[in-house]
């Protein structure tokens, strides 16, 4: 079954076409990359796709429901998590409650929920404090739970973000270059991650933008090549990326 | 005595004021300049609600409070389109309108010429006249406040706005929704501080707009960077701390031509040295940088 639809999508900004008639779609289970030199749209793609943009042309179709018009946290909402190139972790709050404050949902963050359902806020703090845990220790910040996250390096914040958006619940996950400006012991745990959460749970779906093409080939099963903002290529990834124009555009070789 | 617990009255009064704005300011990162106009909306709705339909002083703080609540919502909904200077501004903008408003509508208000003889509060057949009364009545009203905001502070709604408050693009993709969250918060501040402008109308038994200028937003703001914010002591500290400052200063023993005025500067100084040596107040836990929350 597909998941994530994307049909006919086009983005021009001050009248530059970003984005030119992408159509797409991403399957569960599975890690699809999507590469591209610089310039070439995957960004503005994701933006499109999350509500942070809106496109002018086209729709996108998430588990059957239409979702084009819906803003940033609706989106959310419907089950598509995000990981942003330049991370975004809550600075000020501990590594503990960035995740915990992923595992609340919009109907218990009402100012009248505290008081009206004073029992079933304690036992969802007490659950969530342990789904929190268990995600923290899934991407190995148990040491540093209750340091605030201003305090961990980039690579740990990494880390905290994708914790989040695990404990979010989030069945499509957009990952924004997870694994740029990270060490190479960094990035293999974050593509040991990566390929556990497909592993354990079939319905998760990972797109992932990257330029590390050894990244590429380790995870993603499917790559989409994006160029001048159109889907080049589509295909199993040594197929794209043993493609002449591929490597000619895009790789430099 | 009676200096003393005028002191203790004005503090309690400022306190709801405080612990109010802190869940905007504070939680939510959002700078206000309008605190004033929800405090002045507060005192003048419930002391004309007293006066024209004779209703006594607990329906008439809780009817102000609804109305004031109206008006932080009819307010918030243009103001929380902006972030950072922008929003700073907008409210700016309402605090100078409402001013206006409350200093020119003579046949409402009686503007310049203020409403003198407010009624003492009646609570449950007692008449509340002595200044001991008072500072009950305002401390009851302030636990009742704090019990609530706390509780507020660190529920799920709290911990969405400082979510939100450190980096809305992250939470919103969490899916919190900005606009409610914040406009709750909104709502929430004004109607405590429509309390406070209830109690300190009946208190001074006199009120006129003057009480409710930008001048007030700014102090109250400057409580709030003082103290600390984001959390629940930084309010207290700031209150006691801005409102006893100026008293003691009042005992250097200054000759009295100049007196006035080195209390200024001196009050002055402070701030700035506070700014320097402790920029997230003196009990603080959150800086406020509304300048760092990039936008992408």
């Amino acid at each position: 079954m597909e998941k994530l639809k994307i049909k006919n999508i086009s983005k021009a900004i001050n009248g530059l076409k970003i984005v030119d008639r992408v159509t797409a779609s991403f399957l569960p289970g599975r890690i699809t990359g999507l590469i591209g030199p610089n310039g070439a749209g995957k960004t503005t793609l994701f933006h499109i796709i999350t509500g942070e943009l809106r496109s002018d042309t086209g729709e996108i179709n998430y588990r059957g429901e239409d979702i084009t018009l819906l803003p940033p946290y609706r989106v959310a909402r419907k089950g598509i998590g995000r990981l942003f190139q330049d991370v975004r972790v809550f600075e000020n709050l501990t590594v503990s409650e960035n995740v915990v404050s992923a595992c609340y949902d919009h109907r218990v963050e009402t100012p009248w929920f505290p008081f009206l359902r004073k029992k079933r806020w304690k036992a969802l703090e007490r659950d969530f404090k342990e789904k929190s845990d268990y995600y923290i220790d899934y991407v190995g910040l148990m040491e540093v739970k209750d340091v605030p996250a201003s305090s961990l390096s980039y690579g740990q914040q990494k880390l905290l973000a994708i914790a989040r958006l695990l404990a979010g619940g989030f069945s499509l996950l957009l990952l924004d270059e997870p694994t740029a400006g990270l060490n190479p012991v960094m990035i293999k745990k974050i593509l040991n991650i990566l390929k556990r959460i497909v592993a354990e749970d079939q319905g998760k779906t990972i797109v992932l933008v990257e330029h590390d093409m050894s990244v590429v080939t380790e995870v993603a099963d499917w790559v989409y090549f994006m160029n001048e903002g159109r889907i080049a290529f589509f295909g199993r990834t040594d197929h794209v990326l043993g493609d002449k124009e591929v490597r000619e555009i895009y790789l430099g070789l | 005595m009676n200096y003393i617990l005028h002191l203790l009255i004005m503090i309690e009064i400022y306190l709801i004021l405080a612990y109010g704005l802190n869940l905007v300011v504070g939680f939510g990162g959002l700078l206000s300049l309008c605190h004033a106009v929800f405090y002045g909306i507060g005192a003048y709705a419930s002391t004309l609600l007293m006066i024209k339909t004779g209703i006594s002083f607990l329906p008439a703080m809780l009817m102000g409070m609804a109305i004031t609540a109206l008006f932080a919502f009819l307010v918030g909904i243009p103001a929380l389109r902006f972030r950072g200077d922008h929003f700073v501004l907008v409210t700016l903008g309402f605090q100078m309108i409402v001013f206006t408003v409350l200093y020119n509508w003579v046949g409402l208000t009686r503007g310049p010429y203020g409403i003198p003889g407010i009624p003492r509060p009646v609570v449950f057949g007692y008449e509340i006249t002595s200044l001991i009364g008072y500072l009950i009545l305002v401390g009851v009203i302030l636990m009742v406040t704090i019990i609530i905001l706390f509780i507020l502070y660190k529920s799920p709604f709290g911990l969405a706005l400082k979510a939100l408050r450190d980096d809305e693009m992250a939470a919103e993709g969490l899916g919190k929704s900005p606009i409610h969250t914040f406009l709750y918060a909104f709502i929430i501040a004004g109607g405590f501080a429509s309390l406070a402008g209830s109690l300190y109308a009946t208190y001074v038994t006199y009120i006129d707009p003057t009480s409710f200028t930008l001048d007030e937003s700014i102090f109250l703001l400057s409580v709030l960077l003082v103290g600390g914010t984001g959390n629940r002591l930084g309010p207290l500290v700031g209150v006691v701390f801005m409102i006893l400052l100026p008293e003691a200063l009042r005992f250097l023993g200054l000759p009295d031509t100049v007196a006035p005025n080195v209390r200024q500067m001196i009050y002055g100084l402070t701030l700035i040295l506070l700014m320097f040596l402790r920029p997230q107040g003196i009990a603080g836990e959150y800086k406020i940088n509304h300048y760092g929350k990039a936008e992408n």
